[in-house]
């Protein structure tokens, strides 16, 4: 069945797979990065929609987990580059170390704050979410040792064998093929039993446990994936700017992602990857228009909640 | 014989006020009971209470010769008993046959599997359309149980209940919002379900409930005022006085 | 033992500043089950009109009340073009619409007033310390804020409890369609208790004023402290707000006062101090794990 949206998805991807020569033929390479970033961006909102869109959780904590992806990236790489962790470890800088650090890191961190957190509900867990995420972020702050406010730089991206780390373009395929993989795992995911579960939550909690189940273990597994792609993003992330601060972990970014998840279309895995894109470009776009373009994306935000809630995706349906 | 559901002296307040009232009854074994009383009687709070969404202030609940006051939501059903909701409570977006195949992949054991998508597994698909075909939904397998009839959400939310394969059904007023005819089927398919399954049912059609329960339990103001078969329900003057007289 | 009792002021003149954010915040989400970012934007414009005024010299009460009025009228109009129409959306699209909000206020204001932070002074009448207790002075001005929190406090009291109004509001928290079938017209009473808890963010904002500076994205980081108070205390709640407030305002108080000294009794001092600031900013969350480990719906819980 060949519908519009089949149609879109493929010029999305060949479009996606031939931005390099593009940006080169239009003598504009910045547009390879951008396209990484949104690659990045994507898979966090991806994760994020895996709570919002398909388990009907509102975290709004998740760049608490996106901050710490990309600073288990950054300070493997600071000790790498100086003395080992507490005089024991050493640092790390080769991608098939450090990037499932990074994941497992958020992770953990996921699996905590959601333990917690997912003992309430609605705006509560609203709330709960947004705080945990910002005492990551005053953590962050206070560790002098990693730069503190200032965030910390590092010289080189995480090493892949055969790949120069320098180069843009190839950084910009393995983001790609990362969405990819991700995109590829959470739709196995939702579709199986485990995703039939998340949704029959998302629906109506309380016959889900009229039927037998306990939502709370369900809920939080889910908690813990979204946490650990949230920090696959932020370790690309890190890798991109080879800086990280606490930014990353700001509150305002964990607002962002959530745009990206609805301004997309939350509930299917293109949704995200659209929102994401809209997002960078729209930024990127406003802010060459004025230096005041948040002036323009508040009320944007407010319309689309208004007026158009289902997101882009939505209508182009 | 020890009954199915033995209910002993149930207390449970919201704050000043005593929603059941050493609230004491038995359901045998096979039988459909009737659980009736003008509103505010009780009757739900009593059904929130055996299902186990909402804890007691006093008393025990006995399911199956066992203490089971204490014990949460997931392991009674576990156990061999489920409930049914006053407000039609189906999962909107899946379709008939999704709705019912989760429950009886939630009746399987856990979730915790990633990968094989559960919408070609043949282990809950064929008992999925087993269960449909048998309340009568067979050719509504693939619509989203949002655009169903009313009365086939009804008879869906049925299906999910009889899916998790209890023993004791709690129904809480299952033809509320009916029409005369979706009642009738309603009530034929309850009737059908006479012997294999027990059923708790709280429900304001009489005729239902005279057409259908084999004893009758009368709740006023969250105390059993009577219990016993219909016919000597129906003569029982305290009944007429604080029930039925209300209502005619 | 004096520097103790003066933290544990300092304390409970955070905790005053919380509450006024606090009460409005909870009112709102109990009566319209609308949960509004934004209100850190009110704070912040009565922060910013208190200072104009200030500037421009206007009296110190005058500023505090043009602090609180611009922030109601501000709270007025964004609840009735846009928040009315979120009352019955699910929580996620309030918090997104609300977000948006805060992004333009926080560009309007820096449009304004430009990125630098300004500057109010303590009012003459108030400047200076007193002896409440002998051999501790204490800041006149504090003080003031404190007594200002006692008077709000007893007056939303007196407002909730005691008067037509309060029923209304407590009714519409439970029955919101039993107060319609009444005739009370649910628009104006939702719109009062917007400005109400509008006002009071402003109030808020107006008395930080010549405590901290005045800058745009001020009240990004107390609403967030806010939200910790609100899960402490139990959502919904003005009693829990005001509990929450106090205990929140006094650990994160204490846990900056001392954390760090205590530290430095068991480590190297340059590390005590970076760990110590750390711990200390992350206080107040743990206090909220914490109860939520004990009481998921806080600790006095709105209802049942």
């Amino acid at each position: 069945m060949v519908n519009r949206r089949t149609v879109l998805s493929a010029a999305g991807l060949l479009l996606a797979l031939l931005l390099p020569p593009l940006a080169t033929a239009l003598g504009k390479p910045d547009l390879v990065t951008l396209g990484t970033q949104i690659a990045i961006y994507a898979i966090a909102a991806a994760s994020l929609d895996l709570l919002i869109g398909y388990t009907g959780l509102s975290s709004f904590g998740h760049a608490a987990f996106f901050g710490l992806g990309g600073y288990t990236v950054g300070i493997l790489a600071f000790h790498a580059a100086g003395e080992p962790i507490f005089g024991l470890l050493p640092g790390a800088t080769e991608a098939w170390i450090v990037w499932p650090l990074a994941i497992l890191t958020a992770a953990t961190a996921a699996l905590a704050i959601g333990a917690l957190s997912l003992r309430t509900e609605g705006v509560s867990f609203i709330m709960i979410t947004l705080a945990f995420a910002e005492m990551f972020f005053f953590l962050f702050v206070s560790l002098k040792t990693y730069g503190g406010d200032d965030g910390l730089g590092f010289r080189r991206r995480s090493g892949l064998p055969g790949i120069a780390p320098r180069d843009d373009v190839a950084f910009y395929y393995i983001c790609l093929a990362a969405l990819a993989a991700v995109l590829f795992l959470f739709s196995r995911l939702v579709r199986s039993r485990f995703g039939q579960v998340l949704q029959g939550i998302r629906q109506n909690p309380r016959r889900m446990a009229a039927i037998g189940l306990s939502t709370y273990r369900y809920k939080l597994a889910a908690f813990t994936i979204a946490g650990a792609g949230a920090g696959l993003s932020g370790a690309l992330h890190a890798n991109l700017l080879r800086f990280v601060s606490p930014d990353m972990l700001h509150w305002t970014m964990s607002g962002d992602f959530m745009i990206m998840v609805v301004l997309g279309g939350a509930g299917s895995l293109v949704g995200p990857v659209i929102g994401a894109a809209a997002m960078v470009l729209l930024q990127s776009w406003l802010a060459q228009w004025t230096e005041h373009w948040m002036i323009v994306m508040g009320p944007i935000l407010v319309l689309v909640v208004l007026f158009a809630r289902r997101g882009i995706l939505g209508w182009l349906r | 014989m020890t009954p199915l559901l033995e209910v002993r002296s149930l207390i449970r307040r919201f704050g000043g006020l005593i929603a059941t009232n050493n609230l004491s009854f038995e359901v045998a074994t096979g039988e459909i009971h009737a659980l009736i009383g003008p509103n505010g009687a009780g009757k739900s709070t009593a059904i929130a209470l055996i299902s186990g969404e909402q804890r007691p202030d006093g008393g025990t609940i006995r399911f199956n010769g066992a203490d089971i006051t204490a014990l949460p939501i997931a392991a009674r059903v576990t156990a061999g008993m489920t409930r049914s909701f006053q407000i039609t409570s189906v999962l909107p977006d899946f379709t008939a046959l999704e709705n019912v195949a989760l429950v009886f992949q939630v009746r399987a054991g856990h979730s915790f599997r990633f990968w094989r998508p559960a919408a070609t597994d043949r282990a809950l698909i064929d008992p999925a359309h087993a269960m449909l075909a048998r309340m009568g939904l067979a050719d509504r397998a693939h619509i989203p149980a949002r655009d169903l009839a009313h009365g086939e959400q009804r008879q869906l939310e049925l299906a999910m209940a009889l899916a998790t394969g209890a023993r004791l059904l709690l129904l809480d007023e299952p033809m509320a919002g009916l029409g005369t005819t979706e009642s009738q089927a309603m009530t034929a398919l309850l009737a059908n379900l006479k012997g294999h399954t027990t059923i708790l049912l709280v429900e304001h059609d009489m005729d239902a409930v005279f057409a259908l329960a084999d004893r009758v339990t009368v709740l006023v103001y969250g105390q059993a005022i009577a219990s016993g078969p219909p016919d000597e329900i129906r003569a029982n003057p305290a009944v007429l006085e604080a029930y039925l007289g209300e209502e005619g | 033992m004096t520097l103790l009792l003066e933290q544990m002021l300092n304390g409970v003149q955070f905790g005053v500043m919380l509450f006024l954010l606090a009460a409005g915040l909870t009112l709102v989400f109990g009566v319209m089950g609308l949960i509004n970012l934004a209100h850190s934007s009110l704070y912040m414009i009565g922060a910013f009109a208190a200072a104009w005024a200030g500037a421009h010299g206007w009296s110190f009460p005058l500023a505090l009340l043009a602090g609180a009025g611009a922030a109601a009228l501000t709270g007025i109009a964004i609840e009735v073009a846009v928040l009315k129409r979120l009352y019955q959306r699910d929580h996620m699209d309030q918090v997104l619409a609300t977000f948006g909000m805060i992004l333009f206020f926080n560009e309007a204001m820096a449009m304004l007033f430009g990125r630098q932070p300004l500057m109010a002074t303590v009012p003459g009448f108030l400047s200076g310390s007193v002896e409440i207790i002998p051999g501790v002075p204490y800041p006149l001005y504090r003080l003031a804020i404190i007594a200002v929190g006692i008077a709000v406090a007893a007056l939303l009291y007196v407002l909730i409890s005691h008067t037509r109004a309060g029923m209304l509001v407590r009714a519409g928290a439970t029955h919101r369609d039993m107060v319609r079938a009444l005739g009370v017209d649910i628009g104006l009473l939702t719109t009062g208790v917007f400005a109400l808890g509008a006002a009071l963010a402003g109030l808020a904002g107006a008395m930080t004023g010549p405590l901290l500076s005045v800058q745009v994205g001020m009240g990004d980081r107390i609403l967030i402290t806010t939200f910790v108070v609100i899960v402490v205390g139990g959502i919904g709640s003005v009693r829990g707000a005001l509990a929450g407030s106090m205990l929140v305002g006094m650990v994160d108080t204490l846990a900056r006062a001392y954390l760090p000294g205590m530290l430095k009794t068991v480590m190297v001092a340059t590390e005590a101090d970076a760990i110590g600031a750390g711990l200390s900013s992350m206080a107040i969350f743990i206090l909220m794990a914490a109860v939520l480990l004990i009481r998921p719906r806080g600790l006095f819980p709105a209802h049942g």
